[in-house]
């Protein structure tokens, strides 16, 4: 059985629709990249999968571990192991972010009929992820996001990603706001957390970020759907070439 | 139709008369207060209760208020344990207990304070000049209906007068029990005059708490600030939800004088707040804040106004209410500049933030300015729970319950936190924070 597949998928807002017929199927140890010109789509497909309420899915469907995504809300989907890393993650003023991440944490467990960790244990585990991301701790006793660079924000959610563990990880430019440096730590954490039980699918814009996280599958997208899938060097030769020689000839 | 209204508000006031009647008849009453007393029913007379129409009340009705019939309080008893499990660990030794309005000596302990704190009954203190013409102007000026009705009945108020100079290490809590009944409702009038002579400094923490229901607490609290003086005063309303609250709190800055005054609201059948503040001269300094948080049909209304008199004020006020079920809040605010008050710098923020569909938040921030050079802004927001947040602590796998009462907890909190005096964060996180996780849970 596929973690994921998703079948012929049109969504988008009333009355507009953005995904246009998305079908794609991903297996657990897999790596996945989605690459495509801004504005064709990709944040969108991204949202419909963790839950937003805002989207309307006209047709097809998404299945998720044998269940229907598409009847869960964002919180059940969550909690059965679904991560998105936001493109642009929104600030939080006044709740606290190591608080809140220890609620995430929290809330899994709880899930998994465990019992919840005391502040004083989550801290422990805390320091250990935010070493690993490459974070300063000064980030735990701030407001969640509120006044981060585009690079912290996104080294927050890779953190998140490290606290929760998920089976599925959506990174939707993960790679975008950071310098090489952080890239690369980022990168390594990134890499450390995927296994042959899990699943990756990487949106991006830019190859950078396929140097250091190899994707087995590269999927361009154009338009609201894949134009083209292959392996991984494809991304090279967009890299090389541009969008247009794939995206053209959809239009 | 409208001829029956009329007489019902008449035939109030004429129940309020025959109340007065009795008091001035009665023990309480105190002869050196006596003028006061009669000047104060006259105004009442004058200005009556507020019609649906009255320019101070145009959010806030006052009907039922008004068409309670209600009795004077008594002095209790009140239950010792109580009272002290009321008292902040801080105020330990400077914690002022009132009944009713009136000062209870036993339950006080303001040992930790020294000499230069002084507290003394208003019907001794009219003596000083300063004070019995600061009693005398706010009948004269008045327009608040219900200041006047505490002028009317005031006999067991106190002064507080801090000489020249004096600071304390210590907050004062000024702890106003309400004794409620299970029979007729109650009426207590508490009166508190604080006078700062020249760089005094001084925190006051006034709490509003009732034993029971069924009572109305009509407070009057005047402030005179002379030059350099700093009053820091945090405003605790946790009476019983079935209650009435009014309160009018009067002010005075003189030059480089200092007002940062808080208020936190848990709202009841009705909570008003008048404040009228006077930056008087140069340097004069205000800040002002109020939190909320109300459920079911839980009311808190603020009416402000802020006459900036002379040039180089500043007044800063911030407003955060929450509002849940058929919760209703209003903020009035004027801010008048006087001509002549250059370089004023004016800034008024509302936020509301509505839980409910049926919850209801007027607001009205309004400036009139007759100086050319100043600075001067006012905004209000009114919004519901933002999407994009709530998704994104949903995506964490944060329930809807866990993700909204963070959120509405949040909004409210980032204001609870700059109170600087933890006792009283910790008692708002009981009384505010507390009904929005019951809520979501
Ligand atoms: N709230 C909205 N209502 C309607 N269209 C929107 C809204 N937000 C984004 N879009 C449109 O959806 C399209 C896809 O956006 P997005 O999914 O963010 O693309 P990408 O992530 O590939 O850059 C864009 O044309 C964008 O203008
Ligand atoms: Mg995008």
């Amino acid at each position: 059985m596929s973690l994921l597949e998703i079948k012929d998928l049109h969504a988008g807002f009333e009355g507009t629709e953005i995904v246009k017929g998305v079908s794609l199927t991903i297996n657990a140890g897999e790596v996945h990249a989605i690459m495509g010109p801004n504005g064709s789509g990709k944040s969108t497909l991204s949202k419909v999968l963790a839950g937003h309420p805002s989207y309307v899915v006209s047709k097809g469907s998404i299945t998720y571990n044998g269940q229907d995504l598409l009847e869960m809300d964002a919180e059940e989907r969550a909690l059965a192991g679904v991560f998105l890393g936001f493109q642009y993650p929104v600030e939080i003023p006044g709740v606290n972010n190591a608080e809140f991440l220890r609620m995430a944490y929290n809330a899994k467990l709880v899930k998994q009929g465990q019992d919840e960790v005391d502040p004083l244990d989550f801290d422990e585990i805390l320091d250990e992820k935010m070493k690993m991301v490459g974070m300063d701790k000064k980030y735990k006793d701030r407001f969640l996001n509120e006044g981060f660079s585009g690079g912290e924000k996104k080294k927050n959610e890779i953190l998140q990603m490290a606290v929760l563990d998920p089976k599925l990880t959506i990174l939707d430019e993960t790679d975008s706001g950071l310098d090489i440096d952080a890239l690369k730590v980022v990168a390594q954490g990134v890499n450390k957390l995927t296994n042959e039980n899990n699943a990756l699918i990487m949106i991006t814009h830019y190859q950078r970020l396929l140097n250091y996280i190899e994707p087995q599958f590269v999927h361009v997208f154009s338009g609201g759907k894949i134009v083209k899938s292959g392996g991984k060097e494809l991304a090279h030769e967009l890299e090389a070439q541009g969008y247009d020689w794939v995206t053209a000839p959809a239009k | 139709m409208s001829g029956s209204a009329v007489e019902k508000t008449e035939s109030q006031e004429t129940a309020v008369l025959a109340l007065h009647k009795k008091f001035l008849g009665g023990e309480q009453a105190k002869a050196p207060l006596r003028s006061i007393n009669e000047a104060g029913i006259k105004r009442f007379e004058l200005l009556k209760f507020p019609h649906k129409k009255h320019e101070m009340y145009t959010f806030v009705n006052t009907h039922e208020l008004a068409g309670t019939s209600f009795e004077l309080a008594g002095e209790g008893p009140v239950d010792t344990a109580w009272v002290q499990s009321r008292i902040y660990p801080a105020c330990k030794h400077s914690v002022a207990v009132f009944v009713n309005g009136a000062f209870q000596a036993n339950l006080s302990d303001l040992s930790g304070l020294g000499d230069s704190f002084k507290i003394q009954c208003l019907s001794d203190a009219v003596v000083d000049d300063e004070i019995k013409q600061t009693l005398i102007d706010s009948l004269e000026e008045e327009n608040d209906v219900f200041a006047a009705l505490n002028s009317a009945f005031m006999h067991h108020g106190v002064l507080i007068d801090i000489p020249a100079k004096a600071t304390f290490d210590v907050p004062v809590q000024l702890l106003y029990v309400s004794t409620g009944t299970s029979s007729g409702a109650v009426v207590s009038h508490p009166r508190l005059v604080v006078r700062l002579g020249e760089m005094a400094e001084l925190k006051v923490l006034p709490v509003y708490a009732g034993t029971r229901g069924n009572y109305c607490v009509n407070a009057v609290n005047d402030f005179i600030i002379k030059d350099g003086a700093g009053v820091t005063c945090t405003q605790v309303q946790k009476d019983d939800a079935e209650s009435w609250h009014v309160s009018k709190t009067r002010v005075q800055v003189h030059r480089d004088g200092r007002l940062f005054a808080r208020n936190a609201s848990s709202g009841n059948r009705l909570t008003r707040h008048h404040y009228e503040i006077h930056l008087k001269e140069e340097g004069a300094e205000l800040l002002l804040s109020g939190a909320t948080v109300l459920v079911h049909q839980e009311q808190v209304h603020n009416f402000i106004r802020i006459h900036h008199e002379a040039p180089h004020c500043t007044s800063e006020q911030l407003f955060k209410n929450v509002i849940n079920d058929k919760g209703r809040s209003s903020v009035d605010g004027t801010v008048i500049v006087n001509k002549g008050a250059q370089l004023t710098n004016s800034n008024q923020l509302i936020n509301n933030l509505m839980l409910s569909d049926e919850a209801h938040s007027d607001n009205k921030p309004n400036l009139m300015i007759f100086a050319d050079d100043v600075k001067c802004t006012h905004g209000t927001t009114v919004g519901q729970i933002d999407e994009d947040q709530l998704f994104y602590l949903k995506t964490r796998g944060l329930s809807e319950a866990l993700a909204k009462s963070l959120l509405t907890t949040s909004f409210v909190n980032s204001l609870i936190q700059t109170i600087p005096f933890p006792d009283v964060v910790a008692d708002l996180n009981e009384i505010l924070l507390k009904k929005l996780e019951a809520k979501h849970a």
